[in-house]
């Protein structure tokens, strides 16, 4: 299965989850939305990734359900039974409903999102870019980001220890706290836009922006199945919402 | 427009630079003068020069990067592949580079500019440039397979270009800039920082390259690892040419002869290692195991090693910056550590302000600051920004740094790095001061004539590949 | 053969095609916001609400794409080198304000960098991609990528006006960039998701609601507390780090050049 899922194109993967979250926020029943996110939880332990989907999907998830229980439960002024009450401030059932709703619609995107963050390789996401019609600084600027973070985190590193060699930034409070974020942003930012600087005139040499026809040696594999797969999932993200919401409007 | 003159009949030089002067957009002086040259097919030329001497300016224009456009000021005439191109202080053509990169490749001095940052393997950033000009795959795979088996380069192939060494950097980026087939390649200190098996490994693909008929410019510090082959060797100094002379630039360098004096026998030691093991968490096998080492005061301690011996990890675990796995360091006193690389902590307007930063105001060591400045031949730089001055002096204003804390135990990694004859002069002043004072020196070097020169004794880092 | 060693002019119909994709997101995102805005679409989870959803977010998105799509062919490639660290720099110096538990987001201080040092259209396509790159690791930014493109866009303009010639002034024009950053982004929170993502943010908003508030204008209100003085910061922090920087480096970018963004002959 995870061999399947390398051998998928990224944009096939993009498709597919665009069409999962569009069709699931229109229907907005609730064992769909659950169906999806239980399915999408599946492929990524497929793929062997699950551990991690659960950890981000949990990280997001959980501050937005506080928030939202508080907006809409709290704060709602409809007239449904109150749950609970502390003073003034009061939980209402009907409030809490709109909360869950609200957060099992986002919910549907995070997962869906997060599992095509995890299942799609980089270097081939770059490369797909690269061979579509999209303009070749895209596929560079996202690729030079992904590898830059890294590396610029490693600088930071050695920036923090080099400070620590100077004994500096140790003082305490708010200006103490200021002084280090001076000392590890100025340096980084310093060395990182010179760098920046010297690398674009290289760059430029060997002919980038390609101002014509570009390739890239890297395959991506595709098929015309995927082709027709790509296009019917977009089609249908937009058509399905339209026919399951219009006649909700028509009756509202 | 005045760009259809043909180039002088009867040459056969790829390239005619004719330069009246060249100045930065923000300097108050040229930074280069009157300069001609002219590069035949096969010749290597040669220009030393000392750290801010204008060679990487005189590179920049060769490449057709520099004058930029709208912001520095040149004069001159460049004639490349019969089509002539004129600067003057108000018009600046505007350059295709990449269509200039078709005759006159740069290797920049730090090669790792060079490379792309966005490929997973060394096969697709050597062929990076013919992806932007649409070449089609098979032809690309064929170029792959050309250019490694000529340039010896099939076991770097599927490597993660970032993860190559500083000499592995140098063969990619330099195999991947003749893939154009340039007629001229101008390299920017070529060896600067490599080890012995790296510089081998460079020249020899320089040489290659030359065989086949590219003319090849070497922008250097010193002339004398290239005095045998080149074709040409000029000095460059206060931005014009002169004809350099074999064997004239050596007396230079050693303009302080220095006869160590041996410390005696009962200094105490400042500086002990006993059975330490040092290592990275995660890492299959420790970076250094069963280490014993003592550096007493007033001696000088210089360790050698291929790169990945663990020179640096020794250094830092004196520097109190790592933790040994296994056995004991001792320090006594202060250390102060010079890193590999001076710009990781660089961050005031100006040198003084840099030096100065975390002395206490009104303190003793704040008065020492000019006296450190001047000791290293900084004070005519005190009010400058640290990144407008050249390489050497940004590592001057490094080991100001270290040096005004007045630290016992002196550690430098790699010193001699981006230090042009001045800089070393004034390093030497500085491990005699320090030594003079009843400190210790420890450093590492790949510079066998400044360990010789320098060191009491060498202590050997075996490496495990 | 002749070598080609000079750049070839930029064609008419690359302009055209700039100015027809930019005016086109341009129209979108204000379309769709005067929409949201004056039919006040009330349910969000019964009806029409999951429609008015996704309408706003793929509106939302495709006008950020389209903006980028305008400016991105143009980009001199110092400000394609530049626009990779800056989004290094959103994460990472974002992480570590964001370590310290303090109400503030400071997540745009590579955006309005760029701004500053290549002008708003960088800018923009710096806010565009942050937030694109950002998605990878967190869906639900997607929407607010119009968003991030108004802050860059305004940090440009603020630098071309002026606004780096004294320190004083980058905080100001950051407080404006705040207010309208933050009008624009509320339909987001409040039609998409019907609410805010932190518990700080929530509260307040639940403390507008229940004082009489629509969703919208709680959210609307909530976002002028708190965009406008992390966008002063923000802006403040981005003005010394250019300061920072030394005059042969700032003044390689023809932007701060050819608009003296820190005064004439840069003497700061």
């Amino acid at each position: 299965m995870k061999r399947r899922v390398a051998e998928l194109h990224p944009f096939t993967v993009i498709c597919l989850a665009v069409l999962t979250v569009s069709v699931a926020t229109a229907a907005s029943r609730w064992w769909l939305s659950c169906a999806v996110i239980a399915l999408c939880l599946a492929i990524g332990a497929f793929a062997g990734k699950a551990r991690e989907l659960a950890a981000l999907s949990g990280a997001i998830m959980l501050p937005t359900l506080l928030s939202l229980l508080m907006i809409h439960g709290l704060a709602s002024r409809d007239s449904s039974p109150v749950i609970a009450a502390w003073g003034p401030i009061s939980l209402t059932r009907g409030g809490v409903e709109i909360a869950m709703a609200l957060a099992l619609r986002t919910a549907v995107l995070v997962v869906a999102g997060l599992l095509c963050g995890l299942l799609i390789d980089k270097h081939q996401l770059v490369a797909a870019i690269d061979l579509s019609p999209a303009p070749p600084q895209a596929g560079y600027l996202l690729a030079s980001t992904l590898f830059l973070l890294p590396q610029m985190m490693e600088k930071q590193h050695a920036i923090g220890q080099a400070q620590a060699l100077r004994k500096a930034g140790t003082s305490r409070g708010l200006a103490g706290w200021l002084q280090r974020l001076r000392l590890r942003a100025v340096p980084l930012v310093l060395s990182s836009v010179q760098d920046a600087h010297d690398r674009s005139v290289h760059l430029a040499a060997r002919g980038f922006p390609a101002r014509g026809e570009h390739s890239r040696l890297r395959h991506v594999a595709d098929s015309q199945i995927q082709r027709g797969v790509r296009w019917v999932a977009l089609l249908c993200s937009v058509l399905v919402p339209v026919a399951i919401l219009v006649p909700l409007g028509g009756a509202s | 427009m005045d760009m259809d003159h043909r180039a002088p009949a009867g040459t056969t030089a790829a390239l005619h630079l004719r330069l009246g002067s060249f100045r930065y957009s923000e300097a108050h002086a040229e930074t280069l003068g009157e300069i001609e040259l002219e590069f035949s097919p096969g010749s290597l030329t040669v220009i030393a020069g000392d750290s801010g001497s204008g060679k990487s300016t005189l590179g920049g224009v060769l490449a057709g990067m520099l004058p930029r456009p709208g912001a520095d000021q040149c004069q001159g005439t460049v004639t490349l592949a019969g089509q002539r191109i004129d600067y003057s202080p108000e018009h600046w053509p505007r350059i295709d580079v990449a269509g200039w990169a078709r005759h006159v490749g740069l290797l920049p001095q730090d090669a790792g500019l060079y490379l792309s940052g966005i490929r997973q393997t060394v096969a697709e950033e050597l062929v990076f440039a013919r992806e932007n000009e649409g070449m089609p795959r098979e032809e690309m795979a064929g170029l792959i397979d050309e250019l490694s088996t000529r340039l010896s380069l099939e076991h770097l192939l599927e490597r993660d270009p970032a993860k190559l060494s500083g000499g592995q950097e140098r063969l990619v980026a330099l195999a991947a800039l003749s893939a154009a087939k340039p007629s001229i390649i101008v390299l920017d200190e070529p060896l600067a920082g490599l080890d012995s098996r790296a510089t081998q490994a460079v020249t020899s693909m320089i040489t290659k390259l030359r065989a086949e008929g590219t003319a090849l410019v070497v922008l250097s510090r010193t002339a004398e690892a290239w005095e045998a082959e080149a074709d040409f060797l000029w000095n460059l100094a206060e931005g014009t040419l002169q004809r350099a002379t074999a064997g004239a630039a050596t007396t230079a360098l050693l303009s302080k002869p220095k006869r160590p004096s041996v410390p005696a026998a009962s200094a105490k030691p400042l500086l002990g290692f006993s059975r330490v093991q040092l290592g990275y968490k995660g890492a299959s096998a420790p970076v250094i195991s069963n280490l014993d080492l003592e550096v007493r005061a007033g001696e000088c301690v210089g360790l050698a090693g291929a790169n990945g011996t663990g020179k640096t990890t020794l250094l830092k675990a004196a520097a109190g910056l790592i933790k040994p796995t296994a056995g004991k360091v001792r320090v006594v006193g202060d250390a102060g550590m010079l890193l590999q690389n001076p710009s990781d902590q660089l961050f005031e307007r100006t040198v003084a302000r840099e030096v100065a930063f975390g002395l206490p105001k009104k303190s003793i060591k704040r008065d020492r600051v000019p006296l450190v400045l001047a000791q290293l031949g900084l004070e005519s730089s005190a009010q400058t920004h640290p990144y407008e001055l050249p390489a050497s002096a940004r590592r001057l204003v490094a080991l100001a740094t270290v040096l005004v804390r007045e630290p016992q135990l002196l550690l430098l990694d790699e010193p001699t790095e981006a230090l042009d004859s001045a800089g070393l002069y004034y390093l030497h002043g500085a491990i005699d001061s320090v030594l003079e004072r009843g400190g210790a020196v420890l450093f590492s070097s790949h510079d066998e004539r400044f360990m010789s020169s320098t060191a009491h004794r060498v202590h050997q880092l075996q490496g495990s590949d | 053969m002749s070598p080609n060693l000079l750049l070839p002019e930029a064609s008419a119909t690359q302009l055209l095609r700039r100015r027809v994709l930019g005016a086109a997101g341009t129209l979108l995102l204000v379309g769709t916001y005067l929409f949201l805005v004056i039919t006040q679409p009330a349910g969000i989870v019964e009806g029409l609400g999951q429609g008015v959803a996704l309408a706003t977010f793929a509106a939302y998105l495709i006008a950020a794409v389209l903006l980028l799509l305008a400016v991105l062919p143009d980009l001199p490639v110092s400000a394609l080198t530049l626009i990779p660290v800056a989004l290094a720099l959103n994460i990472i110096l974002g992480q570590f304000v964001g370590s310290v538990m303090v109400p503030l987001y400071l997540d745009s201080i590579g955006t309005v960098l760029v701004g500053f040092l290549a002008g708003r259209r960088a800018g923009a396509a710096t806010g565009v991609l942050s937030t694109l790159i950002w998605s990878l690791f967190a869906p639900t930014v997607l929407p607010f990528a119009a968003g991030a493109a108004l802050v860059g866009f305004l940090a440009g303009t603020a630098a071309r006006y002026g606004a780096l010639r004294r320190p004083y002034l980058a905080p100001i024009a950051g407080l404006v960039s705040g207010v309208l950053v933050g009008v624009v982004s509320s339909p987001v929170a409040a039609f998409v998701y019907g609410g805010t993502s932190g518990v700080g943010t929530g509260a307040v908003v639940a403390a507008f609601r229940s004082m009489g508030d629509s969703l919208l204008s709680a959210v609307t209100k909530q976002a002028l507390i708190s965009d406008p003085g992390d966008k002063a910061i923000v802006f403040l922090i981005a003005a010394l780090l250019v300061f920072a920087l030394p005059k042969r480096l700032s003044g390689s970018f023809d932007f701060i050049r050819r608009y003296k963004v820190l005064g004439k002959s840069g003497n700061k």
